[in-house]
């Protein structure tokens, strides 16, 4: 149902399963950057996660430009920065400490977070290694000891310096004792948020939150720091609403499972949303907010934090983004699942599913190109996939109370009861007392039989798991290989419940016409409760008849004479012959 | 004076009956005495077909694949087939067949049959890793099934055997001359196939002879199919049986060219050939069974049956037919009907372990109570190896969980092991029973051996989930929970359960 609907509601205008771009939905936006009316793809490629990261943009189908980043992108957008005609957005990348702003696509300005509070201690302490006054161990020990009191945490040059093996630190020590010791934080999210005007090309402001549970404003222009807000945990993702000299809301998801919502007057969050899972998506419709959690639900608040609705998703959200149509004045949520759909809420209601033949991890909406309705996605696997918005499309939001389960109409398939059963059940009423004492007098002796057998079993420890209460051991072997070479693994485990096995060997009985064997008595170090000891050896078939026999291992105690387990190894044929 | 028989027609005679070492050694005689008659070559001709009679088995029976061969298949076109085309992944069953939770599973995923014949037991394994860990000579499926296909090691009958060396020096021998002699050359080729097993030398003899035929005859294209077969050459074999059915319809011929294509992984070519030859032989019992293996091997349980059916109304001694209803009978709910079929198989003189103890088995499910137990004390009298006795304690150890016998069933699952270590499913059920004592160590021990040793078995990974969840380890509860999800997809408790720790990770 939902496959056809969606045909006729989306054109496929591009598909490249093989386009490269890995990336998340906060390293994605449109803009025009040209200043011809055609807006652009511009992607922070985060490539293979430790090399290849580039910042890359797209018109049409095409790639039209790519430069190299230094580090990882946290997240990308597209603002204006000034007044100038034509009005070009200027692009803002956030990674690591800095914010590279790219105009034109060329590197016009990098912003860097100013440094933070430096314990004095560490200080004193390098300031010491860099005299030579403690060589490397002490400066180790000493460095040690600040982490472990002091509030202020180590700088991470020390941190890199604890984590070294002994050989190293002296070089380390001589690469870095120069340098000043500084405290950097990272960005972990970034938007932009409008000066004075409401406008579409008005000026924007850079909010950027860090790892240190900041969030700042900079000015556009002079990239000064307006203003500091102080969270209490470490930002994730953010969505910005109003103008910063009129009056904003910032709503900040945040590691510890919360969303804070900030205000203009004051710099600590005004409301909070405690979430019951943690949140991967972040998307303002409107006047409410969409929250997706990690426990496959979808989740609406109203601005001031009351939560209006919740709905169950059927696989766990990749990414999400928000579908903003001004021109039919359609707004909606866009929801990337792991099941390998995009589906489109509003409020709680589904309104479309689109099938895509990869995990989508990136979306966004908007205008590309000259066409306003556009979505761009991208894959898991690094493909690019771009759908266009049908003029004809509607949207209808679906009742989504349905009627009675699905199971409900499904038989179950029982099987009939056959006119021989019903005879048995009858001969079974007849004779039913004849039965139930031949089945009583075959049950006392087949009790008897087995209590023979198992002790018989017991008094040669034939059973490969041992009851005893000083030495419950457990073994099972496994052969591998094709032969004339086996290896033989026996685990061992002690299965007591504190209580280590000390003292024990294993030998084995076998054919010595048939097999030989590496070493055919072991010792077995102490066996700790709970472990699976694996003890290996070779075993060699120097027949080649193609017959096979059984090897006995037994495990033995010191000072005892009968065994205390023993496993039966059915050795398989050889399927290949020695070379001589 | 005692008139005494010619020693040529005695041997003859012998051969005849069957006494094939008497024949051997009177033909040895003559052509000892008289070498130079002309006898000379009769004898040898009568000793060589006795030699290969001694060793001859049913090349269209009896085929193990290797692992060699399995694993280092270089044959295979697709690795991942579509379901339904291919023999290497069973995947769900299509003819809606018992799941898993019902009717146990081999290691390859498939149901288990109720006749063992070779590639019933070990299917494909998926991975090398688990190729070299397989118990590739043991191992019943359980409960035990009615009848086992009995088959010595190919090729190696001949090592054995002649303690004074070959009887026929195949390397001084002129295969040019003899291939000239249509009526020497068949019987020295089955020789040299069967007893030598010099699949070589045979395949130069049948090229020469077929040349001398001129192409013509069809028995010697069967057989420089059968050696191109054993050479591992499947394309050239199948070129030669098609060949060979060009020129006559032969059943044998259908069933080895049946057997190329199972080998290349073409199970819905070998439907195919065999409803070819069915219009040819109309109700062919051997083509019938051949088509209901396949179903068979393809997870699709009930057209099976159906065509065991179909056999049974052709043969009604058929064993492996009887059996494979009856089993099928047994794990879909209906064991009275399973009664019977096994029944006839013990009418019909089939008298073994497996038999009583599946007899057993049906008794007890089908409430005839007073029959249970003395079948199984049977099959204890009846037991061959150490195996058979493994499966049956660990079937009376059922029927002691059925009565509530803790202890009994205690003792049953511990004498199964003792007499077969590797038995899983013996493990996965004494693990429950520690944990009903709450020795949870042991438990977790006994479950996770069973999970090495049968880590297609859904039991005990879903068993060690419920564990670990219970006393607070998630984690491992979900990885165990996973694997279980792996070999049973369809299992509904291991589903609520992953659902459930899905949600015990998601919440703050």
């Amino acid at each position: 149902m939902s496959e056809s609907s969606d045909d006729r509601k989306w054109l496929d205008a591009h598909f490249d399963p093989v386009a490269g771009l890995y990336t998340f939905s906060s390293c994605l936006d449109l803009a025009e950057l040209s200043g011809d009316g055609e807006s652009q793809l511009v992607v922070g490629d985060l490539g293979s996660g430790s090399s290849g990261m580039k910042l890359k943009v797209y018109r049409g189908t095409a790639l039209v430009s790519e430069s190299s980043l230094l580090d990882l992108p946290a997240g990308l957008v597209a603002f204006f920065m000034d007044l100038h005609e034509p009005r070009i957005p200027a692009v803002a990348v956030a990674s690591g400490p800095c914010v590279y702003v790219y105009k034109n696509l060329r590197p016009y300005f990098k912003f860097t977070l100013p440094g933070l509070e430096v314990n004095t201690l560490e200080q004193d302490v390098w300031q010491q290694a860099r005299e030579g006054q403690i060589d490397p161990l002490t400066l180790k020990e000493m460095l040690e000891g600040i982490r472990k009191k002091a509030d202020v945490p180590l700088s991470f040059c020390s941190l890199q310096f604890l984590s070294l093996d002994a050989s190293d630190m002296d070089e380390f020590v001589q690469l870095h004792k120069q340098q000043p010791i500084r405290r950097q934080t990272v960005i972990t999210c970034i938007g932009t948020l409008k000066k004075s005007t409401a406008d579409e090309d008005g000026v924007s402001c850079l909010v950027i939150g860090t790892e240190s549970s900041d969030i700042f404003v900079l000015d556009p222009e002079a990239f000064i720091i307006l203003a500091k807000m102080s969270l209490p945990a470490t930002p994730t993702m953010m969505d910005v609403t109003g103008q910063f000299d009129v009056e904003f809301r910032i709503m900040v998801a945040c590691r510890d499972g919360n969303i804070y919502i900030l205000r203009r007057e004051s710099d600590k969050p005004k409301y909070c949303i405690e979430l019951t899972s943690h949140p991967v998506g972040l998307v303002r419709v409107g006047k409410s907010v969409v929250v997706g959690c990690t426990d496959e639900s979808l989740q609406g608040f109203t601005q001031k934090g009351k939560k209006l609705w919740r709905i169950v998703l059927p696989a766990p959200i990749t990414t999400m983004a928000s579908m903003d149509l001004p021109s039919r004045g359609f707004q909606a949520v866009l929801v990337g699942l792991a099941n390998c759909e995009v589906q489109l809420y509003r409020d709680k209601n589904l309104l479309s599913t689109i099938k895509t033949p990869d995990v989508v991890s990136s979306i966004c909406f908007g205008r590309y190109g000259r066409e306003d309705g556009t979505l761009i996605m991208t894959t898991k696997g690094g493909g690019l996939m771009v759908k266009i918005l049908k003029r004809t499309a509607a949207f209808e939001d679906r009742d989504s109370a349905p009627g009675p389960p699905l199971a409900q109409s499904i038989r179950l398939n029982v099987p009939k009861k056959t006119k021989l059963y019903v005879d048995q059940t009858l001969r079974e009423r007849e004779n039913g007392l004849a039965m139930h004492r031949a089945f009583q007098m075959d049950l006392s002796r087949l009790r008897l039989a087995a209590a023979k057998t198992y002790v018989k079993a017991l008094e040669s420890s034939l059973t490969p798991v041992s009851s005893s209460l000083s030495e419950p051991l457990k073994m099972n072997a496994v052969v591998q290989g094709l032969g004339p070479s086996f290896k033989l693994t026996l685990n061992i485990q002690n299965t007591a419940t504190c209580r280590p096995v000390m003292n024990l060997a294993i030998s084995f009985l076998y054919d010595e016409s048939l097999y030989q064997m590496r070493s055919p008595y072991m010792r077995i170090p102490l066996l700790v409760p709970g472990l699976i000891y694996p003890v290996e050896t070779f075993v060699e078939c120097t027949s080649d008849k193609g017959i096979s026999d059984i090897i006995k291992v037994f495990v033995l105690h010191e000072g005892r004479n009968c065994p205390l387990l023993t496993a039966h190894i059915n050795m398989p044929v050889s399927e290949g012959l020695k070379l001589h | 004076m005692e008139v005494t028989m010619d020693p040529l027609f005695l041997a003859w005679s012998y051969f005849r009956r069957r006494k094939l070492q008497q024949c051997s050694d009177i033909c040895a005689k003559i052509l000892q005495d008289n070498p130079y008659d002309q006898s000379f070559a009769v004898s040898q001709c009568l000793k060589t077909r006795a030699l290969t009679e001694m060793v001859y088995i049913d090349e269209v029976e009896v085929d193990q694949e290797g692992i060699a061969e399995m694993m280092l298949d270089e044959s295979t076109i697709a690795q991942v087939a579509r379901p339904g085309t291919s023999l290497r992944l069973p995947g769900t069953s299509q003819g809606g067949g018992p799941t898993p939770a019902v009717r146990p599973m081999t290691q390859s995923g498939r149901p288990i049959t109720g006749f063992v014949r070779p590639s019933t037991q070990s299917g494909r394994p998926g991975t090398m890793e688990q190729a070299i860990k397989t118990p590739r000579t043991a191992s019943t499926a359980r409960p035990v099934t009615s009848a086992s296909g009995r088959f010595i090691r190919l090729g190696t009958a001949s090592m054995l055997t002649n303690p004074e060396g070959p009887f026929i020096n195949l390397s001084r021998l002129n295969l040019a001359k003899y291939s000239q002699k249509p009526n020497l050359s068949r019987t020295l080729f089955e020789y040299i196939f069967h007893h030598e097993n010099d699949v070589k030398n045979a395949l130069d003899l049948a090229a020469q002879a077929t040349e001398h035929a001129q192409f013509k005859d069809w028995w010697w294209k069967v057989q420089l199919g059968k050696c191109y077969y054993r050479l591992g050459l499947y394309r050239e074999a199948e070129k030669q049986f098609r060949s060979a059915l060009n020129h006559q319809e032969v059943v044998d011929t259908y069933l080895y060219l049946a057997k190329v294509y199972q080998r290349l992984d073409q199970p819905i070519t070998a439907l195919n050939l065999f409803k070819q030859g069915l219009d040819h032989f109309p109700s062919e019992v051997t083509l019938l069974t051949g088509i209901a293996r396949i179903h068979e091997e393809m997870n699709n349980i009930s057209s099976a049956t159906e065509y065991y059916k179909d056999v049974l109304k052709q043969d009604n001694t058929h064993v492996e037919a009887i059996a494979c209803i009856g089993s099928n009978h047994f794990y879909t709910d209906q064991p009275e009907i399973a009664l019977r079929f096994y029944r006839r198989l013990l009418q019909m003189g089939v008298y073994n372990c497996q038999l009583y103890n599946n007899l057993g088995l049906c008794c007890f499910y089908a409430q005839q109570y007073d029959m249970t137990l003395s079948s199984f004390e049977r099959a204890l009298a009846l037991v061959g190896n150490d195996e058979e006795q493994a499966d049956v304690w660990y079937n009376i150890g059922h029927v002691a969980v059925g009565i509530g016998d803790l202890t009994l069933a205690y003792q049953c699952f511990k004498l199964a092991l003792a007499f077969n270590n590797d038995h899983a499913e013996a493990y996965n059920n004494l693990a429950v029973l520690e944990l009903r004592k709450g020795r949870i160590e042991q438990s977790k021990a006994f479950l996770q051996t069973a999970a090495s040793l049968a880590p297609h078995m859904y039991e005990p990974h879903f068993n060690l989930s419920i564990l670990s969840e219970k006393i607070g380890d998630l984690q491992s509860s979900y990885t165990a929970a996973q694997k279980s999800e792996d070999s049973f997809p369809e299992h509904v408790d291991t589903q609520q359960l992953l659902k459930q720790l899905r949600q015990h990770f998601s919440v703050l």
